[in-house]
């Protein structure tokens, strides 16, 4: 942890009538041993307590418990349709084949009563923004490969079925198709490499969690949809 | 705290060059106005409440409260002491979501920032979300290589800054990673990009023609990278004229500073402590007027 550089008269006498003699280095760990009220708790206070008071807006209410599993899960259909239904058409200029999210990413679930607006923050800290990739159709099979041997990620407007990925949607165009995801995964988060092989990329601005949360306002009493996505066998 | 006690056990590295005994020695008497004591953060990523207890990985740790008492012992032991951020102060935690960095600035001011850079995150409100949180806000930020003439930003930037403390003169700059990919084009719409090492050698060669004693440069470009893309350990090589780089963004947590070579074959450090406040970086530079004209004799305990 400790250490001591010394140089000496390194080249400064050019400019100046000091020398650096001796150089020492630490890096201190913020803990509780520096624990003290302080002018710091005074500045926070107001702003915490505005923000521990919007956390616990109810936002929605749910009758059900949503998890998320592998292959399929709830809490995966739900996320995946709510980051689909953001991206809107008119705004974008097209229409995404489907969504694509990861599974690591849904960090707590949504537990059957009201759900406050910290609940969302638990299920979607990170501030991951939603991106429209625009793939060749060449990649659709790598997708298929990809939820086969991971088992199962969260997918909306698509269903894996035996190693063979079901649009949901009339194809236009065959040379290359929109697939909505997080900016963490199209720059190669979870070995998604796939998504290396993007022709285009919109960036729409919209933060995964604030997506959700719009969603959640927008249905009031959570929409539970347990339907498989993922067939596997 | 452990009080830091200099130059023991020490080993010494020479490149031909004898020194003397007595000179070492005198490294334990170092006048307090000879010695300048630089604490540093980056990527503190809004995160103003300690992580709660149950968190996986850092339970308990950071926390403005407790890195201002920090500071306060700090600064009670040393005469001149210099607090610096390298940059990403904004995203994180709700506080940045809900009131867009003004906390964050308020509290930075509190604690007594001399100077930051800016991140890519601090673009994450928008240029205009950036100034209004900067109103708060009362120390500079350095942003040397973003040019930011037709933007909002325009004038609530510096090139670099100069603070004299005790006998020591001190030249702060600041680089910045490019924006281009990693932010959103509206976010910082057009601001442009300088190569952060020709900017870092003009800003440097200004800073010691100007008489500074120690030149440090403050960055985000980020530590290192597997590819050729530029990096403190590169940008440390690249140039002349910096003592000291302190960065941020690739959230690397050193236990010491990184000794690199720079053009003139000295030595430059890189110093970066992880992120969200976890830790506080200290490095302790001591002076001495006129004592030893030899190029690069490195002591190393």
């Amino acid at each position: 942890m400790h250490r001591t550089v010394l140089i000496i008269g390194a080249g400064l006498t050019a400019c100046s009538s000091v020398n650096i003699l001796s150089v020492k280095s630490e890096s201190i760990s913020v803990t509780d041993e520096f624990q003290k009220v302080s002018v710091v708790d005074s500045i926070v206070y107001p702003y915490r307590i505005a923000l521990e008071e919007e956390m616990f807006e109810v936002i929605a209410t749910t009758e059900n418990n949503f998890t998320k599993s592998r292959p399929n899960g709830s809490l995966n259909n739900w996320a995946a349709d709510a980051i689909l239904n953001s991206v809107d058409k008119t705004t974008f200029g097209l229409t995404p084949y489907f969504c694509l999210l990861n599974l690591g990413g849904l960090r707590s679930p949504l537990n059957k009563g009201n759900i406050v607006l910290g609940d969302v923050y638990k299920l979607m800290p990170f501030d991951n923004e939603i991106v429209v990739v625009e793939l060749p159709f060449s990649s659709l099979d790598k997708i298929a490969q990809y939820l086969t041997s991971s088992g199962g990620e969260p997918i909306s407007n698509a269903v894996l079925d035996l190693n063979h990925i079901d649009l949901k949607r009339a194809v236009d165009d065959y040379s290359s198709f929109y697939v909505v995801t997080s900016d963490y995964l199209m720059n190669g988060g979870d070995n998604m490499g796939f998504f290396q092989e993007n022709v285009g990329v919109i960036y729409t601005n919209i933060l995964m969690r604030d997506a959700m949360i719009s969603e959640a306002k927008k249905q009031g009493v959570l929409v539970f949809n347990n339907e498989k996505r993922i067939i596997l066998e | 705290m452990k009080r830091i006690d200099f130059i023991r056990n020490s080993v010494l590295i020479s490149s031909g060059v004898l020194v003397a005994p007595s000179l070492i020695a005198q490294g334990e008497r170092v006048n307090l106005k000879n010695r300048l004591t630089i604490l540093h953060t980056n990527d503190t990523h809004s995160n103003i409440d300690p992580f709660p207890e149950n968190h996986h990985k850092y339970p308990g740790k950071g926390g403005v409260a407790r890195r201002y008492e920090l500071i306060q012992q700090v600064r009670a032991e040393e005469e001149n002491v210099l607090l610096l951020d390298a940059g990403d102060i904004f995203q994180g935690t709700p506080y940045f979501n809900k009131y867009g960095g003004i906390l964050e600035m308020k509290l930075m001011t509190a604690l007594g920032y001399d100077a930051a850079t800016m991140g890519n995150h601090d673009f994450d409100g928008g240029m205009e979300g950036f100034v209004k949180a900067r109103m708060s806000a009362d120390f500079p930020f350095l942003c040397s290589n973003y040019e930011f003439k037709h933007t909002p930003i325009d004038g609530y930037t510096g090139d670099y800054t100069i603070i004299k403390k005790g006998n020591i003169k001190v030249g702060v700059f600041g680089v910045g990673i490019e924006l281009k990919g990693l932010v959103p084009d509206n976010k910082f719409g057009e601001s442009v990009y300088l190569d952060p090492i020709e900017i870092a050698n003009d800003k440097a060669l200004e800073l010691r023609n100007q008489g500074c004693d120690l030149v440090i440069c403050l960055s985000h470009l980020g530590y290192e990278y597997h590819k050729d893309k530029v990096s403190d350990r590169i940008l440390a090589r690249k140039t002349k004229n910096i003592h000291l780089i302190i960065g941020g963004h690739t959230h690397t947590f050193l236990d010491k500073p990184t000794e690199e070579k720079n053009l003139d074959d000295q030595t430059v450090l890189i110093n970066q402590v992880g992120w969200a406040g976890i830790n506080v970086g200290r490095v302790d530079f001591n002076f001495e007027k006129n004592v030893f004209v030899k190029n690069d004799v490195l002591i190393v305990e």
